[in-house]
């Protein structure tokens, strides 16, 4: 067995954080680059749907979903704090290292979704993932027709990504709708759920020639997959990333494996139609 | 990369391990195959000890708190404080003001010497275990009415029995390879009975599963009794030949009808008749109740030894009874004299003959007012007199025992032997680190009596000395000509003060995979199941047991029943367990998935009062109220709130500090609407 | 197939051979009672090498892919951050491993080094691992209660994937060349040539071993591969097996071809923290908990289902180009409630059975 010599998929990469932006409670925007510059042109390789493995000091090391468009200067994670790694992440100052290896994940197929219309369905924080789809379509828009946007929240608080948002609802051919579960007194806009959108005066989801995106809590994505399905979309159509408990990202470690799949390697990125036929529950 | 025969330290199973080591470090960890006792399995803290033995944060130097923080200082300036204080505090307050306490995890040398050093030494009774305080209840009805305080049987004979009746205890969580035994027996085709009052692994593969209500099980043994008895199936020549007061036992049954009974526990007539019929048809019969971890009553004891003696289910393979001690080493510790009240080999420290036969051996005098015990000593406030207390390699503060934090903040001086900076520790005044598993031969002893070599492995780190070294020192610097050079020498001494480890000399133990006591210069090859001959002139006792009141019917307003329960999640607030990734992980699901605590409600309760799982729940009793989150389980029964053990706070509120007997709230639980 | 013939005497003079050759050798040996492992052949116990002996129950896997190995280590001062990658490449043979156990690592090299993701530190332990193959030719000795290899087509004879094969033939050993490096070995003057009676005596020998297997297994353990396939187990079925497992994770760890680890961190100095894989269970409930608490897995039937399907299932029979199961029977031995794979395949093919019995009738 001689090969050249095998890089080391497990060795993270030394990053600096550069700066960071509190987005919603308990969850942040880490802006960081390498160290090394030839690292960071590496990286810039990644495709829109794709995730990376961040590793801090003494704690550990978890994934997280790369919410930049390869069509943006910098790069960054947002991040919930919810575990002792994500904790130890938000504890860290501007300046301080941390580690990162990636991009792993096969990313969202853009070039099958050209001339497509696109529709994004976000509960809460399940727009991370789908920014750097945005962003990237946005980007290119001559590749695609028609684009809607539609993020619900709990509340106002809760929304994500709100001066992007403000951004995107002013990008003429962007629809932007935003609904929260419950409103508070300067909030003018549409309360209810995200599915809820969809039946509003002025909306018309597209469903021939369209792909649907649709990320959030299990219980919103079901009422949403209903919905979408009842509208006559075809479950090749939809698309989602699954988020497992992992630690190789590589497909080694065998946490993330969901019937005949390994999330890290043959997802993030699914369609309806192949996460029904992975065998086992999600 | 040598591969080493040991004991598995972790809980009483005491299943055999080989250990792999690569240098000084434990690289791995796998079962003994040809092991009587765990023949090929173990459990996920087994697999996972390797991890546990190399972990990095040892403490390495003694540490002396000044002005309130802790410095390194050499062993002799430890030891020296030590001995000063000591002598200090018992000239000041007397004897009786020192207490010694220690881990049921502790070898039979570091117990043995612990016990020696209060008593020789000291001159105080003040010594016991810390955790398995109702173990004493089992140990004197033991005593009481068979004359021997642990389980009659071996666990591998538990293959040959048929019919297995298990109390209580979740042996799969709890024992795991215990369980497996049984699990493996019921498999091969034994009958099992499990009586308890929550649902778990056992209790879903039983043939019989008595889902009784909290504290009635002497109540449903006493009707099994009765059945036994008006069917006639009794094992009258057993009885005959080696029980005494069985006419007054009978003539005392007739208090447990059937049908009173039956409504007394919660299950149907038809299934308690069930169980006492198979039970008693039986040829052979084996009972497992753990005696540490919840309240158990001497009367529920006693029921169910009458039971085991009526179908006379003693001395012979595969019957038995099965007190189990389920940490590692509580049945040695026990053996050892760590109590309050009895002396090493049990004899009560009232004993005159007992106490002149150590004195001989310690050349010292042995004091006879019996002692207090940990609870004494740990709630109460710190009224209980005990001004200086050492712990060996017992954490109660973590483990969340009694008022254990209050009251070590108020004594004068704590000295701590242990691995860790423990939570109790941070309370001591002197630390004493110490060696770890599988850094020194030491002998435990697991819940069906066998004695085993933990056999050294790797080095300890460098300065560290075992527990009982430690405590020899301290006894020398006091006076005492203390000699022993290893803990095979405090053994030798241990065959001499308890007559039934007189043969377990250290050489005898490494031949096989330990011996069983009575382990004796006769029978040097140990004993698999007790009372195998004629018991001669100390025949088994009957013990009537007066029928429990009939709690009163629980109140319109408080319908449902709080129970607060030791075992279940007991582990993972272990040290042990906190030092491995897996471990950790695997014990704590439950307190990430439910991160403010949780109470327990079946999912037919919680459907009626629409209470999801997760949610919050208003408990109110006629005096107490409190908001927590509910664990929908059908685990538990219906009717009762289960609160486990780590809601000291919800226990506290509900049953006042320092509870002591079985105390049952009637509670009202509410869906918390805010 | 190179093949050469040495005397009973000369088999440990393999094992000096290869020390010649600067492999530091692993071979079985007998602990107390019944229980056998491997460890480092040395001067002293070189001797007391075993050739006929129970398979140890800790598997030889654990040269490739350890219970608990070093993956670098992360070194914090003056605010920077090192990271030192663990590349130790040792030189080691295993002398004896049983042909299931070969087609164990076989299995271990697809899925380490088959796919897009090559992992090195398995890479490091393998490229210089040389295997020395003993035939399971003693009936009573190598072939075990639990064995079923015959189902799984590994043994009791491994066809390939060894570096060079023994086989005990009686007063001599039959040795069969699997890659160059053991072809090469036949330089020595210790291996001699054989002859047609040796090639015979093979058959016969081997013929008696088959014989000594259970029938009733080795017939349904095609099927159940088939109806695990198909996902044709009933939910019921499952539960019964679920029900019996207590979560101890031995199957796993015993297991030549489990592949799962899990990742931590600890500190071993001031500023100094290593990470460390340690082999990890499917079968235990925090394998798939996600931060936040949410569990995919969270009955432990779905977990113990989930094993057999990885191990059975054809679709990953056909991605990793090898079966997940080798037949060692070392699950069986290990498992506290009798749910290894003999009898899993057992039960299910009982309960499924029952199915086609019922739906017989009612036609």
């Amino acid at each position: 067995m001689s090969t050249p010599a095998t890089e080391n998929i497990y060795l993270p990469k030394t990053a600096v954080l550069e700066r960071v932006v509190c987005e919603i409670a308990d969850v942040k925007t880490f802006y960081w680059h390498f160290e090394d510059p030839t690292e960071q042109a590496a990286f810039k390789h990644f495709r829109p749907g794709q995730f990376a493995q961040v590793s801090v000091f003494g704690v550990g090391e978890f994934p997280t979903s790369l919410p930049p468009s390869p069509s943006e200067d910098e790069t960054f994670f947002t991040v919930r704090r919810v575990g002792s790694c994500t904790s130890a992440l938000h504890g860290l100052n501007p300046g301080e290292k941390f580690a990162i290896r990636g991009p792993y994940g096969n990313g969202f197929p853009m070039e099958q979704y050209y001339g497509k219309n696109l529709v994004f369905v976000a509960g809460g924080i399940g727009l991370i993932p789908l920014r750097s789809c945005i962003v990237y379509a946005l980007a290119h828009r001559e590749k695609f027709e028609r684009i809607q946007i539609f993020h619900g929240a709990k509340t106002p608080k809760e929304l994500m990504y709100v001066p992007k948002l403000r951004e995107w609802e002013q990008t003429p051919g962007v629809e932007c709708h935003l609904t929260v579960d419950r409103g508070d007194k300067d909030w003018k806009g549409n309360v209810g759920v995200v599915g809820s959108l969809f039946q509003k005066p002025g909306v018309k989801v597209p469903v021939e020639n369209t792909t649907a995106f649709v990320c959030g809590p299990p219980i919103m994505f079901r009422f949403v997959i209903k919905d979408l399905l009842g509208m006559g979309f075809e479950q090749r159509n939809i698309v989602s990333t699954l988020e497992r408990y992992m630690k190789c990202g590589v497909g080694k470690c065998g946490h993330c494996c969901i019937g005949v799949a390994y999330v890290c390697v043959d997802g993030p990125v699914f369609t309806y139609e192949q996460i029904k036929k992975l065998g086992e529950d999600i | 990369m040598p591969h080493r025969l040991t004991t598995c330290t972790f809980c009483g199973v005491g299943c055999g391990i080989y250990l792999e080591t690569a240098g000084n470090q434990v690289i791995g960890a796998y079962p003994s195959v040809s092991h009587p006792t765990n023949a090929g399995r173990i459990c996920l803290r087994g697999w996972h000890g390797h991890e546990v033995a190399s972990s990095p944060d040892r403490l390495k130097t003694p540490l002396i708190k000044k002005d309130g923080k802790f410095q390194e200082a050499t062993w002799g300036e430890a030891f020296d404080l030590i001995a000063r204080r000591l002598r200090e505090i018992r000239e000041r307050h007397g004897p009786h003001a020192l207490a010694f306490l220690n881990s049921p995890r502790c070898s039979n040398e570091e117990a043995y010497l612990l016990q020696k050093f209060a008593r020789a030494v000291i001159g105080t009774n003040n010594v016991h275990h810390g955790t398995g305080v109702y173990c004493n209840n089992s140990i004197n009805v033991l005593m009481e009415m068979l004359g021997v305080p642990a389980a009659s049987n071996s666990i591998s004979e538990l293959a040959a029995s048929d019919v297995i009746l298990i109390d209580g205890v979740d042996l799969a969580r709890r024992m795991p390879t215990l369980g497996g035994v049984v699990l493996r027996a019921k498999l091969g085709g034994a009958r099992l009975i499990v009586v308890g009052t929550r649902r778990h692994r056992l209790a879903d593969n039983a043939d019989l599963f008595l889902q009784i209500k909290p504290n009635t099980e002497t109540t449903l043994y006493g009707a099994m009794a009765k059945v036994i008895v008006d069917r006639g199936l009794e094992n009258l020549p057993f009885i005959k030949a080696r029980c005494r007061e069985h006419e007054t036992f009978v003539s005392q049954i007739h208090q447990y009808p059937l049908l009173d009974a039956a409504d007394a526990c919660g299950v149907t007539p038809a299934l308690i008749e069930d169980a006492a019929l198979t039970f008693a048809r039986a040829k052979s019969a084996a009972v497992l109740y753990s005696t540490s971890m919840e309240e158990r009553t001497r009367d529920s004891v006693r029921a169910v030894v009458n039971l085991v003696l009526l179908t006379g289910n003693l001395g012979k393979r595969g019957a038995g009874l099965f007190a189990l001690a389920e940490q590692n080493n509580l049945q040695g510790v026990c053996d050892m004299g760590m109590l309050p009240d009895r002396l090493p080999g049990y004899a009560p420290v009232t004993d005159e003959k007992a106490r002149a036969e150590l004195e001989k051996i310690w050349h010292s005098s042995v004091p006879a007012a019996p002692g207090k015990g940990a609870r004494t000593i740990l709630a109460n406030s710190g009224s209980s007199g005990v001004k200086a207390l050492w712990l060996c390699r017992y954490d109660p503060v973590s483990a969340s025992m009694f008022e254990a934090a209050n009251c070590l903040s108020q004594f004068e001086f704590v000295v701590a032997q242990h691995l860790f900076m423990t939570e109790t520790a941070q309370y001591a005044h002197v630390i004493l680190p110490t060696t770890a598993y599988g850094e020194e031969c030491v002998s435990f002893t697991n819940t069906e009596r066998r004695i085993q070599l933990a056999e050294q492995v790797v080095e300890p780190p460098e300065g560290l000395t075992p527990a009982w070294e430690q405590i020899s020192t301290v006894a020398q610097r006091m006076g005492f000509a203390w000699s022993h050079a290893s803990a095979s020498d405090v053994m030798d001494e241990i065959r001499e003060a308890v007559p039934f480890y007189s043969g377990a000399s250290h050489e005898n133990l490494a031949r096989e995979y330990g011996r069983q006591w009575p382990c004796t210069k006769d029978r040097p090859l140990g004993t698999a199941y007790l009372f195998a001959s004629d018991n001669g002139n100390k025949p088994f006792k009957f013990v009537a047991v007066t029928k429990p009141e009939t709690p009163t019917p629980a109140p319109k307003d408080f319908p449902f029943t709080l129970v607060c329960g030791s075992s279940l999640y007991y582990w993972n607030q272990n040290v042990l367990i906190r030092h491995s990734e897996t471990l950790r992980r695997e014990y704590s699901i439950l307190l990430t998935d439910y991160p403010e605590g949780f109470v327990e409600i079946h999912p037919d309760d919680a459907k009626e009062l629409q209470i999801r799982d997760g949610s919050k729940v208003r408990l109110h009793s006629e005096t107490a109220f409190a908001v927590s989150t509910a664990r929908v389980t059908a685990e538990v029964r219906t009717g009762t709130i289960f609160v486990p053990y780590f809601e000291r706070e919800l226990e506290k509120r509900f049953l006042g500090s320092g509870r002591a007997g079985a105390v049952l709230v009637p509670v009202r639980v509410e869906r918390e609407t805010a | 197939m190179k093949a050469r013939i040495l005397d009973r005497t000369d088999v440990l003079k393999v094992v000096d051979l290869l020390q010649a050759r600067g492999y530091e050798v692993i071979a079985p040996f007998r602990g107390r009672g019944r229980d056998t492992y491997f460890d480092t052949v040395t001067s002293q116990n070189r001797d007391q090498i075993q050739i006929h002996f129970p398979n140890p129950y800790y598997p030889p896997k654990r040269y490739v892919f350890p219970h608990i190995e070093r993956l670098m280590k992360f070194k914090r001062n003056n605010g920077n951050l090192q990271i030192e990658p663990a590349c130790e490449q040792p030189k080691r043979a295993i002398f004896g491993i049983r042909s299931c156990d070969i087609a164990g690592i076989y299995h271990l090299d697809r899925f380490y080094l088959g796919r897009d993701f090559r992992d090195v530190y398995y890479e490091n332990h393998r490229k210089n691992l040389f295997l020395v193959n003993v035939v399971c030719s003693d009936c009573e000795q190598d072939i075990g209660q639990e064995c079923f290899c015959v189902c799984t087509d590994t043994g009791p004879a491994a066809r390939d994937h060894f570096d060079l094969q023994l086989m005990d033939l009686g007063d001599e050993f039959m040795a069969v060349a699997g890659t160059p490096a053991g072809e090469a070995l036949f330089a020595d003057s210790i291996f001699l040539k054989g002859t047609e009676a040796h090639v015979a005596k093979r058959r016969t020998i081997l013929d008696q071993c088959r014989r000594r297997f259970k029938k009733d297994t080795t017939s349904w353990f095609s099927a159940t591969v088939r109806y695990v396939t198909r996902g044709e187990i009933l939910e019921k079925t499952w539960e019964e097996i679920g029900n019996r497992c207590l979560e101890c994770g031995g199957c796993t760890y015993v297991c030549p071809a489990c592949t799962c680890f899990t990742v931590s961190d600890r500190p071993i100095g001031p500023n100094e923290v290593e990470r460390v894989r340690v082999w990890d269970a499917c079968a235990l409930g925090g394998f798939t908990r996600m931060a936040g608490g949410f569990n995919p897995r969270r009955a432990v039937h779905d977990r113990r289902n989930r094993r057999f399907f990885r191990k059975l299932a054809h679709y990953f029979i056909q991605r990793e180009l090898s079966m997940a199961c080798v037949g060692c029977g070392r699950c069986a031995a290990v498992c506290h409630g009798d749910i290894g794979m003999p009898s899993v395949v057992e039960t299910i093919r009982r309960a499924t059975a029952e199915v086609d019995e019922h739906e017989h009738a009612s036609h």
